[in-house]
């Protein structure tokens, strides 16, 4: 099978993984690369786990949705709980430490286990709004699908009528995407 | 003269529903009759924003029985008319799709297909295949485009409207809830600029001139009185079918020529079967793919040349067996097992496909 980047990321509605997912593809396909991105979507209007199922390639991607991601980030209980179908011992599993009661769901298939505290440095370090680009950092970081000046030209090109307002959140956004790098570092270590 | 919504020939990354609205803008559809049902809502939605800008129009209607006939009465009335729906307003429009049947109109729907039956699921499917090939009462006079990509999305919407206009058989892009709602790119085209004409329109009912002087009566008909009557105007309708069908089928083959398996799929589908022959192929295995891209009328020659040297087929699809049942029917004379791997309304993925023909060994 062509190998292909294959990121799954699941959260509570609001934690804005299907923008995250959203901004990355976008930024893999301006830098010229094979690019797929499908949310999960049902008939509930409001709550409920939201996965974005997203595929990075240098060709053609094949099915829109996988058995097993690269990558699996989870971003609430419910979220660790639902993702771990997506598991297999090549998957590399990233969970917000702050989490409580997962100890026993966490997928010990997973490769690699990474807990980051990124709902915590949002909340104390930067801003609870910037937590989805400190996550999207992390999910660079974890995969390197996109460099990271790709990434702060596709946070521009979705944001940039904010940074315009006030100048500011570019700097807040693009130190949380730094943050987020920094945090799969030290995970890793 | 307003102004080209497609210019030149450009890159996008958008979702399926937003590629719809805009072949059918560049393929000049006049208007768009609709009603909303996930996952096809954002067609109605793109076509809402962009149609004004372009001089186009929208009717939304109160359910999906009255968006099929008015899409016929908007054709009738000369107009490049569309709508779009999935599942149970798929269900609801096979009443006026049948008409279109008997009267030879050629509409152009989209579907994009979601759990069944019932309500079902939001989500995907390729469960509508038997009702939008077949569905209503009558004999299937329809042409069935089975999409698999936002790209074949693109060019098979455009070309629905020229392939109905041109035999006067209401046409479907067979599309599903995945190729709705993903993004993946696109190249969108000026269809002038790639050599591709319109067929033009014409008004079927209210043309110009005095009927009976100037020109022949149109005279539009779905019922009859005597079986003698009806049996004659059913018997033109099915004969000019297949007289044209030759034209109309299409297919894609990939690696049949040696192959032992053959794996048959379509839609979104192909995906996952190009990609299994690959990887079943690397491992010396000889497994080819056939895909019908018209599902109605079915590529049946081709098939039956594709399959000369297999000894096993092996029908993909995310339903239980309407494929299956079409393509059994097809290639009836040949003499090779076929085998199902039927998953309704669920995914299919190259890995699932390689696990199930190893396992047979």
């Amino acid at each position: 099978m062509a190998k292909e980047f294959k990121i799954a990321l699941a959260g509570e509605g609001g934690q804005g993984v299907q923008s995250v997912a959203s901004i990355i593809v976008e930024a893999a396909n301006n830098a010229g690369r094979e690019a797929l991105y499908i949310p999960n979507f049902g008939v509930e209007q409001r709550g409920g786990v939201s996965i974005a199922f997203v595929q990075i390639a240098d060709k053609k991607i094949g099915s829109p949705k996988f058995k097993k991601a690269d990558i699996v980030v989870a971003l609430s209980d419910r979220a660790v709980r639902r993702t771990a179908q997506y598991v297999d011992e090549n998957t590399t599993f990233v969970y917000d430490k702050a989490i409580k009661g997962v100890e026993e769901d966490i997928p010990r298939e997973a490769n690699r286990v990474l807990a980051i505290p990124a709902i915590d440095v949002a909340k104390n370090e930067l801003h609870p709004r910037v937590f989805n680009v400190i996550i999207m950092g992390a999910v660079i970081e974890a995969t390197k699908v996109i460099e990271m000046k790709e990434a702060k030209q596709a946070l521009e090109e979705n944001l940039g009528y904010k940074f315009a307002e006030n100048p500011k959140l570019r700097e807040l956004n693009f130190k949380a995407l730094e943050r987020g790098v920094e945090l799969v570092r030290e995970a890793l270590e | 003269m307003t102004d080209k919504p497609v210019k030149g020939v450009k890159r996008f990354f958008v979702t399926g529903n937003e590629v719809v609205a805009w072949a059918a803008l560049a393929a000049e559809a006049d208007i768009m009759y609709g009603y909303p049902i996930t996952p096809q809502n954002e067609i109605m939605h793109y076509w809402t924003r962009l149609a004004p800008k372009y001089g186009r129009k929208f009717l939304q209607t109160e359910d999906e029985i009255s968006a099929g006939f008015t899409t016929c009465g908007g054709v009738l009335s000369g107009a490049r008319a569309f709508t779009a729906t999935a599942g149970p307003g798929n269900t609801l429009m096979q009443e006026a799709m049948s008409m279109a049947e008997m009267m030879s109109i050629p509409t152009v729907v989209a579907v994009m297909q979601r759990g069944g039956p019932s309500t079902a699921t939001v989500i995907y499917s390729q469960q509508e295949v038997t009702m939008t090939c077949f569905g209503g009462n009558g004999e299937g006079l329809r042409i069935v485009y089975s999409t698999g990509s936002h790209q074949e999305l693109y060019d098979y919407t455009i070309k629905a409207f020229n392939t109905a206009w041109k035999y006067r058989i209401p046409t479907f892009i067979l599309g599903d809830g995945y190729q709705a709602k993903m993004r993946e790119p696109v190249i969108m085209y000026d269809p002038a600029e790639k050599g591709i004409n319109m067929v033009p329109t014409e008004k079927i009912l209210g043309a110009p001139g005095m009927p009976g002087v100037d020109r022949d009566p149109q005279h539009l008909q779905n019922t009859y009185n005597t079986e003698e009557e009806l049996y004659e105007v059913v018997n033109q309708l099915v004969e000019r079918y297949w007289k044209a069908a030759p034209e109309i089928v299409e297919h894609e083959e990939f690696q049949c020529q040696d192959a032992e398996t053959i794996i048959v799929a379509h839609g979104v589908v192909t995906r996952a079967a190009q990609a299994a022959v690959d990887e079943l192929r690397a491992q010396g295995k000889k497994v080819g793919h056939f895909r019908p891209i018209t599902l109605r009328p079915f590529p049946k020659e081709a098939m039956k040349k594709a399959i000369q040297n297999a000894k096993e087929i092996i029908v993909v699809e995310s339903a239980q067996g309407q494929l299956d049942k079409i393509v059994k029917s097809e290639i009836y004379e040949a003499k090779v097992p076929i085998t199902g791997y039927f998953r309704p309304g669920m995914g299919i993925t190259a890995e699932e496909i390689v696990e199930f023909i190893n396992q047979r060994g």
